[in-house]
């Protein structure tokens, strides 16, 4: 990932220099000159051979029509898809059911693992982004839909496996590798993954009740029932309570939690509020306002490349019963 | 047996960049500049540990395209000639500070010293070949030499089966003819892993791959020793993940050890400080200003502005890197003995993989970091072991088997760096490059290989301009939003380049064979020439 020639931005003052003052330049100047050289570069091509200037053409050639329906993962809460059609699908639909006046060109995405789906009304070729829960699998589809009518498939993309963004709840079997959850803790937290060895260590080896208490915490802060959110990790709710209980507002919550859970939220927006994100811990697990772990985005800088991956840190350690954080790793 | 064990994993890839079509290019300086600062000294430093008796040992991985371009005649010429030019630069400047800035002579001299020792180690001692400079350091048990994927193309986003097949075996193949062995390990493209890809590289017979850290922490069951410990997947393919403590220590732009006051400030660049008519002679012919190299200044401090900056000081930056490498040692013994504690006595494993052009390119004093390291390491203490991830396999430890998660060490873990609103638009493009190249890969597997038809040259042709569309170093400039021009047109350039090929290979009729005018026998001559990458090339890499 080394970023070689990235030279831009930490360098924003204008520049003193051994000699004199006239010939200073800004970094802004210097980025500009390198993409100048390059364009330099490929214009010098006009005046020489027709193969030269045929090569210093950057002319992406026409994409043929075809059918064409890719989904690609980005994060485990978003997926990329892309699609095209080879010809007029509203063409072949009259061909087949005669008038296709009811229907609309639909991309559905499908949740294979949990057998739900979502419509999004869409032209014959685009791009779309989509919101979706981790540690499930994905297939998206372009059809016609129509109410109260049979939903046609025109075609359908590969599949994609969302990944867990936590850790597995599964312990090896064997003897030689079987883990306690205290010891997991001290595990992840020895690793740098702080928050991740705190929602281990409070889960502990006893992860049913968790979930249960979980989702009490939960019902009550949404004033929902359970059966709102069955199948939805209890991690992942523990999660945006702690999030949301840290200050965040709920649509900051988008890309950062599971797509399912976020439409939860979103739809009960106006009786939520960090305090009572806060109470709902405090009540059932025990945890403080000001133990609540500050999420961050991004990991810190590194030299030379970009963000390079670093765990989510805790604002502020909290001890689990039976747990001790062990590294002085900051 | 010792304490614990530590693995050092350099990542050294450039992306090719090679333009024999202009007598100059702006962007060949990122290899220049990474041989001077990076390769050269690291290459001698592990010599020199070896003929002391210090016993380095670490794995390396020198991609597929470094290797293609450290082996090209044209870019070692042009290599020599840069250096020369810093050189005479260099000299000057040495005159220049004696007569009137006396404060910068030490540093002056410093430059004229290391750069013409850089000269006479790359014509004399390596012969203008670092390929078989790393080779020899693999002989001698120095380094363990891994592979990685054939144009860094970040296999999860490659579409279909065959074309990652395509870059882990291309790759093999090229490591093989450089390195004349099989690779044992490999790095995958921006520690880009999702669950499937172990099978490509058990088939092409490859031991262990490097990962992220939650590829493994948040793999299936919970792994017993955390990334402390390799683990295998259901294939048997091993994995080994980075260590987060060692990633921040070295390589923060925050807390890092790079980041010292007393340390060179890569960004006061006589390029950019002195007069251009002064600079003019040692410039290209288009006299813009760039990064020449030569570089005054230390740190001073992290919120000092650069007019600030105060003169850097070489003595006292050596004593800094001695004793910021017997910190890095005396944190690994402490983290030994806490792992130790809580693993019950399991010796741990500390995999730290970094970019290697961090030591010498954007950390001047890290090669003299890495050679205290490692003198101090042999000398001073016997409680942390240098080994490799083979050296680990090799071992007879036992192993976990997992399912690591898909990951990659991009910013936020996953794929976000290389698909993204900027870059999303690449992918139909290369994914539809990818679909037909099978095609037409399968529309000729009748071919014999030394067939010198025109269509063998046509594919293998349209085989690189694919790899070198997929380099996700295109991807990652246009994130990052440094040159994104560069970037976009290199990316643009080879799928227009594959584009021109595949037209007239379609054009032509299966039974006949192809025939082409002199225009497009022209044209793919000049394409062969420029894209030159991978001479041992066989398309049916990209067969069903």
């Amino acid at each position: 990932m080394s970023d070689f020639d990235s030279k831009k931005d930490l360098f924003e003052e204008e520049m003193p220099i051994v000699f004199g003052l006239d010939d200073v330049v800004s970094s802004g100047e210097m980025i500009k000159n390198v993409e100048v050289s390059a364009a330099v570069a490929l214009d010098a091509a006009e005046d020489v051979s027709p193969v030269f200037k045929e090569l210093a053409s950057v002319e992406l050639p026409e994409l043929p029509k075809e059918n064409r329906a890719r989904l690609q993962m980005q994060t485990p809460n978003r997926l990329f898809f892309y699609w095209s059609m080879k010809s007029n699908p509203f063409q072949t639909l009259r061909r087949a059911f005669g008038t296709p006046d009811s229907y609309t060109l639909v991309a559905r995405l499908v949740d294979l693992k949990r057998n739900v789906e979502a419509i999004y009304p869409i032209e014959a070729e685009g791009t779309w982004w989509f919101n979706v829960d981790s540690d499930s699998r994905y297939q998206a589809e372009i059809g016609f839909y129509a109410p109260n009518r049979p939903y046609v498939r025109v075609m359908f993309s590969n599949t994609i496996d969302t990944p867990r963004k936590r850790p597995s709840s599964r312990v090896a079997t064997s003897a030689d590798w079987k883990i306690s959850a205290r010891v997991f803790a001290e595990v992840l937290d020895i690793s740098g993954f702080k928050q991740d060895a705190f929602e281990v260590a409070l889960a502990g080896d006893r992860p049913q009740e968790i979930q249960a208490e979980t989702h009490r915490a939960f019902a009550k802060f949404v004033e929902g029932n359970d059966s709102d959110f069955a199948g939805i990790a209890s991690d992942e709710l523990r999660y945006a309570l702690m999030l949301i209980a840290s200050g965040l507002q709920i649509e900051h919550l988008r890309y950062r939690i599971d797509a399912s859970l976020f439409a939860l939220l979103e739809a009960s927006v106006a009786k939520l509020s960090a305090e009572r994100a806060a109470a709902a811990l405090k009540e059932h697990f025990d945890i403080n306002a000001e133990d609540i772990y500050e999420h961050e985005e991004t990991g810190e800088q590194v030299i030379g490349a970009s963000l390079v991956n670093f765990p989510r840190r805790l604002k502020r350690k909290r001890s689990v019963s039976g747990y001790n954080p062990v590294s002085s790793f900051r | 047996m010792p304490l614990g064990y530590f693995s050092l994993v350099l990542h050294a890839h450039l992306p090719f960049v090679r333009h024999p079509e202009y007598p100059e290019f702006l962007e060949e300086d990122w290899l220049f500049e990474a041989i001077t600062e990076v390769y050269l000294p690291l290459i001698f430093i592990f010599q020199n540990l070896h003929e002391a008796g210090a016993s380095p040992r670490l794995a390396m991985n020198i991609s597929p395209p470094l290797c293609e371009m450290l082996a090209d005649k044209l870019l070692e010429e042009r290599y020599t000639r840069h250096l020369e030019n810093l050189i005479s630069l260099a000299k000057k400047e040495l005159n220049r500070t004696d007569r009137e800035a006396v404060e910068f002579y030490d540093v002056a001299r410093m430059y004229v010293e290391s750069l013409t020792a850089s000269l006479n180690l790359w014509n004399n001692r390596y012969q203008r070949n670092l390929v078989n400079a790393f080779r020899d350091l693999q002989e001698k048990g120095v380094l363990e030499i891994i592979t990685c994927g054939a144009t860094h193309g970040f296999l999860p986003l490659v579409s279909t089966h065959e074309a990652r097949r395509a870059q882990i075996e291309v790759a093999v193949t090229n490591y093989k003819k450089h390195f004349g062995r099989q690779p044992r390990g490999i790095w995958l493209p921006e520690c880009a892993y999702e669950p499937g890809i172990e099978d490509l590289l058990k088939d092409a017979g490859i031991e262990y791959f490097i990962s992220d850290t939650h590829a493994i922490l948040y793999g299936d069951p919970r792994p017993r020793y955390g990334v402390h410990a390799p683990v295998v997947c259901p294939n048997g393919t091993a994995v080994f993940a980075r260590d987060v403590e060692t990633s921040q220590q070295v390589w923060s732009a925050e807390i890092g050890y790079p980041g010292n006051d007393l340390y060179r400030e890569f960004y006061r660049d006589i390029g950019w400080d002195a007069p251009l008519e002064y600079l003019r002679p040692h410039l290209h012919e288009d006299g813009a200003r760039r990064h020449l190299g030569l570089k005054y200044y230390r740190i001073t401090g992290k919120d000092v502005p650069q007019q600030q900056k105060q003169p850097y000081m070489p003595e006292l930056a050596r004593e800094k890197v001695a004793e910021n490498a017997m910190h890095f040692i005396g944190e690994r013994i402490k983290q030994a003995r806490q792992l130790r504690e809580t693993f019950e006595g399991h010796p741990p494993l500390v995999v730290s993989p970094y970019d290697a052009e961090l030591f010498g390119h954007w950390w001047y004093e890290g090669p003299q970091f890495i050679d205290f390291f490692f003198r101090k390491l042999h000398w001073d203490q016997s409680e942390i072991e240098a080994i490799t991830p083979g050296d680990f396999l090799d071992s007879g430890l036992p192993i976990q088997i997992q399912q690591p998660t898909a990951s990659s060490w991009g910013e936020n873990g996953y794929y976000k760096v290389w698909l993204n609103e900027d870059n999303a638009w690449m992918y139909p493009y290369q994914h539809d490059a990818e679909r037909r190249m099978t095609a037409l890969a399968n529309r000729c597997r009748v071919l014999s290989p030394d067939d010198p038809k025109l269509e063998t040259r046509l594919l293998n042709q349209m085989a690189r301009e694919l790899l070198l569309a997929q380099s996700s170093d295109w991807a990652f400039q246009i994130y990052q939003g440094t040159t994104v021009q560069y970037s976009t047109s290199r990316f643009r350039s080879h799928i227009h380049r594959f584009d021109l090929l595949a037209k007239m290979l379609e054009g032509s009729n299966a039974a006949a064979g192809v025939s082409l005018g002199a225009e497009q026998l022209e044209l793919l001559a000049e394409i062969e020439s420029r894209d030159n990458i991978f001479q041992e090339i066989e398309y049916r890499v990209y067969c069903t």
